[in-house]
């Protein structure tokens, strides 16, 4: 039997939507701080081919719109003047990767700003806020969750195969860990950081901490299945033949272990980049300006903008595709990891 | 039995170690209760300092835990700043409401997700697997506040359920049915979006654990015999994948005091979650360690509820107990 | 979410300029009051519409109260409860005319050196269980009060000139209180201090425990208060109701006794925005403390409710600098920032930066004011109408700049950063308090102004005991954005923040010494105002500590949010104030109209 490599598929999409993310400045067409007083919570603007005079443009085209008086949200289109959709403009200068420095966006316009997806509280691009937000989201999340992981699956492992007392410290330090209050903690690291450390350097460290310390479930996990895959018949007659821990646990134990992990994986991710809500709830999330998925996410956790502003939901729209993505990989690799196993052990004769 | 005992001594280490750096760590964390006073200009820093003297706070640490523990065992678990009253009818009082919340919760996200995830499991890779990982993949993006908070939305608007809290105004006036109707009917919200938040965790791994048994040799060869689909899922498979669902039961159960902390304050939901987040930030100490005590009860109940299951439910692992 | 939220705070309520204004109220016997009324009571008549008896009202609290006793009582949700609808003061701050009126007192003089209160007491009052009020309940209540061991919240406003006021009884209706300083503020320092009942708590204050007395577990039978309502019920979690209190000493113009309400509900909705979904499906009478967005989601649906705008209340919220002296332990880094901040000029930059119409804008959509000094647009009588109110300038900025010694690197304007005189750039943070919301905006606006003028200014939100400790205790941070609520109009209220030793005198607080000409300027004119007779002469020394602010500029002030209520259109006689309690103040007056959809049961 071949493999399917269906995760090969899923990789390729979920490297096309990072290259997106490490691209932001130039799908952005604006820095995703700057603010636009005139525009607070401006609606997505409607790109015309057609002008109010009936006349077809064949480059798409926008209106500038203005505040109704006395509103504060409530905007009009000046139809007066069309404003022509430009692609690969120049606009507001930005580093490609944070190096390489640049001008270049995928479109831009001159006379008025454009807001595909509307504007926050304080007129800012909302679509420039979620691209540059996917950078710190999926920093924090990818290094948390996988720090996490590397703990846990270690620990777990250890603790379900050598068990005995081992077993039963370990399984009381997870516990201990769950149980303590790291809240406290995390206050007190922001306390003790000078206030002067970047804001996104504070919050990828205190995601780190979150990370190290969150390695209980995973363990829990993990050491469950070890448990039983260690007492399965082809690793007891493997170890009877006398094969090493080191390499019992390469060959037999861990892979039995994969779908706990990779399924783990692809639900610590997002859990940890919406822990930043919480951690901002305390003062301890990426701060303003600064814009994170955490951050927008969080805006819609008013009632008034829950009710009011539809697009404030498009960040959850532009998530899930993310997530989506780490959930495909995740199956198609245990998919694929229980059809090797097959192969492999189908090849060792056992059955 | 010894194994049971023995446990129960390493629970009691346990509670102690917890108690012990919770202490420890309260005192990490910059500001006290009285803190807030100094911004009231009502108040002189003498007199704050009094208070802070007066509920010892100005004390070294052993002689606070020594106090504390001393409390402990007189039934109070120290004494809250902020309701100047002792700590346990505080806690036992909300305890009941947040049980009864998260143990419907629990037991319906249970029964929901064992059949979805088998159910996605047996489609892999089909139209209903495909439907659950978009549905699960946006529950997990949606944050709990918004979802409790788009619930009490719907529920306003359309007037089908109360806008929170957990019984109606005339209560005292209702007959016995008619209480137990208004209670449950209050109760249909906050279940919800607690199930709702539940769920994607679960049936991800369900999936995983049944889809990975499915896919075993022994199975496949079963299968070849001609045994049935259907038998061979509940009688083989499902056994055959409990073992890391079991530790998630585990967890389940050791999150019943502590997970329902957002859905209960945007429901109103009078139980452990609006004292305890309030507690949290107005740094009442006591109440917090209370509260974590309590929930660490939970944790060691569930996780040994975990261990006892698994040993049970797996012959192979019950053998190797023997030989530790 | 959690009440401390906001700075609410229950100031000091000492007052205004007034020194003979006894004033007797007309009162004459009432017949038809409920149980024993005798014809020697005298009840308060207060105008004002005439409701009907009954009803119930049912109110949201955004946390639980924590205690029933004022003694112990800081948090906001317990002194609404306590001070709003169970207890009442000897005189009383009128939260609508922000003037003093008399309440369980019928009349007070006060003696010409200024020093002796003489208070008589209204004839025939009763507590709320029936028992009468007497000289003794008001002489143990200060007892009580200024008890060191005791650890009552009111002490340190009951002491004078460094001295406890003294009280003495002279008859059975009659109190002299003695100061032993003039007080410019008068009678007011009575408002706020509940009467308790000798009867129920004398034992328990002779064993020391009443401290721990009246927790909301209390027995509805062992408590008693002179508000307009008393215990009744208390469910853990949930509410907190309040039945009539059938003693009030109040009347309506009619002659029927108040409080028409038969009972108030607080219900205990920890989440704002729960709030206004629980007043929106009607399960609410009333709401405040409203946000202005979640004002004016209600206003787009009104559906048996009405909104109002009671206009700017008494908020004010500013920017400070750390003005502290660099001490041993000040880093070398801080040390070099406060160069800058001590520079008045380099503040007055800043102030003339900060686009405050965009603040009020953006922050309170409108409903607010913006501020260039500390008394706000909802304090009627102490304002300074001489403060100027300078547009938002950058040029002026730039040159005030210039003029302390700063630069600019080379380059076009939004892109050359500020440097100082070392030729450093200027670059600094100001601390939020991460659950208000309001204030993390304004710091975010703020941020931008300052970005043209080259300062990059970093928004620390942070968790507010780590806020506070940093601000009151370590002094290690650059600035912060806070606001403060007085909770009366008289300046006697903040004292603390305008005084060089007030432990809330954020910017350098408890100071030995005034640290500059200009505080101890401040200092003088604060002891002028109490030691001045007369509200002109009062006014004059607090106006120009205006000015002092206006061109010191410690505290940049920013803007002042409306206060923001809803009632149900059935709900009569009601009138938000812009002190607290906002929408409870005459609560005793509130009624349910007589409509064919809500008569009363």
């Amino acid at each position: 039997m071949i493999p399917r490599r269906s995760w090969t598929i899923w990789l390729f999409v979920l490297a096309a939507l990072h290259g997106i993310i490490a691209c932001a400045g130039f799908f952005a067409p604006y820095d995703p701080t700057e603010q636009d007083r005139e525009h607070p919570y401006l609606s997505p603007m409607r790109i015309h081919l057609m002008d109010a005079q009936g006349h077809f443009h064949f480059r798409p085209f926008i209106y500038a719109v203005q505040m109704h008086g006395g509103s504060y949200d409530q905007f009009e289109e000046n139809t007066e003047q069309a404003i022509p959709l430009h692609f690969f403009a120049t606009g507001v200068s930005y580093r490609l990767f944070g190096l390489v420095p640049s001008r270049l966006h995928i479109f831009g316009t001159e006379a008025s700003r454009i807001y595909l997806l509307g504007s926050d509280a304080y007129g800012r691009d909302q679509l420039s806020r979620i691209l540059y937000g996917g950078q710190i989201s999926l920093l924090a999340g990818l290094l948390g969750a996988g720090l996490t992981l590397v703990i846990g699956v270690a620990i777990g492992t250890m603790s379900g195969y050598f068990g005995g007392w081992r077993d039963g410290l370990l399984m009381r330090v997870a516990e201990l860990f769950v149980a303590l209050p790291w809240l406290y903690l995390l206050f007190a690291l922001r306390a003790f950081l000078p206030l002067s450390v970047s804001p996104v350097q504070a919050f990828v460290l205190i995601v780190l901490v979150i990370g190290a310390v969150g390695w209980a479930r995973p363990a829990r996990l993990v050491r469950g299945v070890v448990l039983s895959a260690k007492e399965r018949d082809f690793v007891r007659a493997a170890r009877g033949f006398g094969a090493t821990d080191s390499y019992l646990l390469r060959r037999h134990i861990l892979p039995e272990t994969s779908s706990v992990i990779l399924t783990q994986a692809a639900i610590l991710v997002p859990q940890f980049v919406l822990a930043e809500m919480t951690l901002s709830f305390l003062g301890l999330g990426v701060p303003e300006p600064v814009p994170s998925w955490g951050s927008l996410l969080a805006s819609l956790q008013q009632y008034s903008v829950l009710v009011s502003y539809w697009w404030m939901y498009v960040p959850v729209l532009a998530i899930v595709p993310f997530f989506l993505g780490y959930l495909g990989l995740a199956s198609a690799l245990q998919e694929d990891a229980s059809t090797e196993k097959i192969v492999r052990t189908t090849a060792g004769g056992i059955w | 039995m010894r194994y049971f005992l023995h446990r129960l001594v390493q629970a009691a280490f346990l509670l102690i170690g917890v108690s012990i750096l919770t202490f420890l760590f309260s005192t990490l964390a910059p500001g006290n209760y009285f803190d807030e006073m100094r911004l009231n200009p009502q108040i002189s820093s003498d007199t704050v300092a009094t208070l802070r003297a007066q509920y010892q706070l100005d004390r070294p640490l052993p002689v606070r835990y020594a106090r504390w523990v001393s409390s402990l065992l007189h039934g109070e678990m120290g004494f809250s700043f902020a309701y100047n009253s002792p700590v346990a009818p505080l806690l036992w009082a909300r305890a009941r409401n947040t049980l009864l919340l998260t143990v419907t919760a629990t037991l319906i996200a249970w029964a929901l997700a064992l059949p979805l995830g088998i159910w996605s499991a047996t489609t892999l890779g089909r139209l209903p697997d495909r439907a659950l990982s978009w549905t699960t993949a946006t529950l997990l993006v949606i944050p709990d506040l918004v979802l409790a908070l788009g619930l009490l939305i719907l529920a306003v608007r359309s007037g089908w359920f109360p806008p929170g809290g957990m019984v109606s105004l005339g209560f005292e006036r209702l007959s016995t049915v008619q209480k137990i109707g208004n209670l449950m009917w209050h109760m249909e919200l906050p279940v919800l979006a607690l199930v709702l938040s539940a769920l994607p965790v679960l049936v991800r791994h369900v999936r995983a654990a049944v889809s990975e048994v499915l896919e075993a040799p022994f199975l496949r060869a079963a299968a070849s015999h001609g045994i049935p689909r259907r038998t061979l899922l509940y009688r083989y498979a499902l056994r055959a994948a409990a073992n890391p669902l079991i530790s998630l039961f585990g967890f389940s159960v050791g999150a019943l005091l502590s997970g329902s902390l957002i859905v209960e304050v945007v429901m109103s939901w009078p139980g452990l979650g609006p004292l305890l987040l309030e507690a949290i930030l107005a740094r009442d100490l006591y109440v917090v360690i209370g509260g974590l005590l309590c929930s660490t009860i939970f944790l060691v109940t569930g996780n040994f509820l975990a261990d006892v299951l698994i040993y049970w439910a797996d012959p192979r692992i019950r053998t190797g107990a023997v030989t530790r | 979410m959690v009440s401390m939220a906001r700075l609410s705070s229950f100031r000091r309520c000492l007052g205004c300029g007034l020194l003979l204004v006894g004033s007797i109220v007309s009162s004459r016997p009432t017949r038809g009051t409920p149980r024993q009324s005798s014809a020697s009571e005298e009840l308060l008549t207060l105008s004002g519409g005439i409701g009907n008896q009954g009803g119930r009202i049912v109110v949201s609290l955004r946390a639980e109260p924590k205690t029933l006793n004022p003694l112990t009582a800081v948090d906001a949700p317990s002194r609404e409860v306590i001070l709003g609808a169970m207890q009442a003061d000897l005189i009383h701050i009128n939260r609508a005319t922000q003037l003093t009126e008399p309440a369980i007192a019928k009349s007070w003089k006060v003696s010409p050196d200024g020093l002796q209160y003489t208070l008589v007491l209204r004839k025939g009052l009763r507590f709320s269980d029936g028992q009468p009020v007497d000289a003794d309940d008001i002489l143990f209540t200060f007892k009580v009060y200024l008890d060191e061991n005791v650890h009552a919240t009111q002490r340190d406003q009951l002491i004078v000139g460094n001295k406890p006021i003294s009280v003495r009884k002279v008859d059975a209706q009659t109190v002299v209180f003695q100061l032993a300083k003039t007080y410019g503020a008068g009678e007011r320092i009575f408002d706020g201090l509940a009467i308790l009942p000798r009867h129920l708590l004398e034992k328990t204050y002779s064993n020391g425990k009443l401290a721990q007395a009246w927790t909301l577990a209390t027995p509805a039978n062992q408590w008693a208060g002179l508000g307009p309502f008393r215990l009744k019920e208390y469910v853990v979690g949930q509410k907190l109701v309040l039945e009539r209190n059938p003693y009030y000493w109040k009347q309506d113009a009619k002659g029927k006794r108040l409080p028409y309400l038969d009972e108030v509900d607080f219900l205990f909705v920890p989440n704002a925005d729960a709030q206004v979904l629980r007043f929106q499906s009607g399960e609410t009478d009333l709401i405040s403390r409203l946000g202005a967005e979640n004002f004016s989601v209600l206003s787009h649906q009104q559906r048996g409710y009405t909104m109002s705008d009671a206009g700017p209340g008494l908020e004010y919220n500013f920017l400070f600098f750390n003005l502290n002296d660099p001490g041993e332990k000040t880093s070398p880094d801080l040390a070099r920032k406060m160069k800058w901040f001590r520079q008045v000029k380099f503040r007055q930059a800043i102030s003339a930066a900060i686009d405050r119409d965009a603040i009020v804008r953006l922050v309170y959509q409108g409903r607010g004011d913006a501020l260039w000094g500390p008394v706000t647009p909802g304090n009627h009588r102490w304002g300074n109408a001489s403060v100027p109110h300078p547009q938002r300038s950058i040029e002026k900025a730039r040159a005030l700049l210039k003029e302390a010694g700063f630069t600019w690197t080379a380059g076009p304007d939004e892109e050359s950063s500020l440097l100082d005189a070392d030729a450093k750039p200027v670059e600094f943070s100001m601390l939020t308090s991460s659950t208000n919301a309001d204030r993390t905006k304004m710091a975010t606006l703020i941020q931008d102004d300052l970005k043209q003028l080259g300062i990059r200014a970093q928004v620390v939100p942070m968790e507010f005991r780590s806020l506070i400790d940093r601000v009151t205790q370590t002094k290690e941070y650059d600035a912060c954005v806070l606001g403060l609520v007085s909770f009366d109009a008289d300046p006697t209220a903040d004292f603390n923040v305008w005084r060089s030793n007030g432990g809330t005198h954020l910017w350098n607080p408890s100071q030995a010494h005034p640290a500059t000409v200009w505080e101890a300027e401040i200092d003088k004119l604060m002891e002028q105002q109490l030691d001045a007779p007369k509200f002109e002469q009062r006014k004059k020394s607090f106006d120009r500590v205006q000015e002092i602010f206006a061109e010191n500029q410690p505290m940049i002030f920013l803007a002042s949010p409306d206060i923001l209520v809803g009632a149900k259109t059935s709900i009569g006689n009601f009138h938000a104030a812009v002190l607290e309690p906002y929408v409870l103040w005459n609560v005793e007056q509130l009624y349910i109209k007589n409509t064919p959809g809500n008569a009363p049961q």
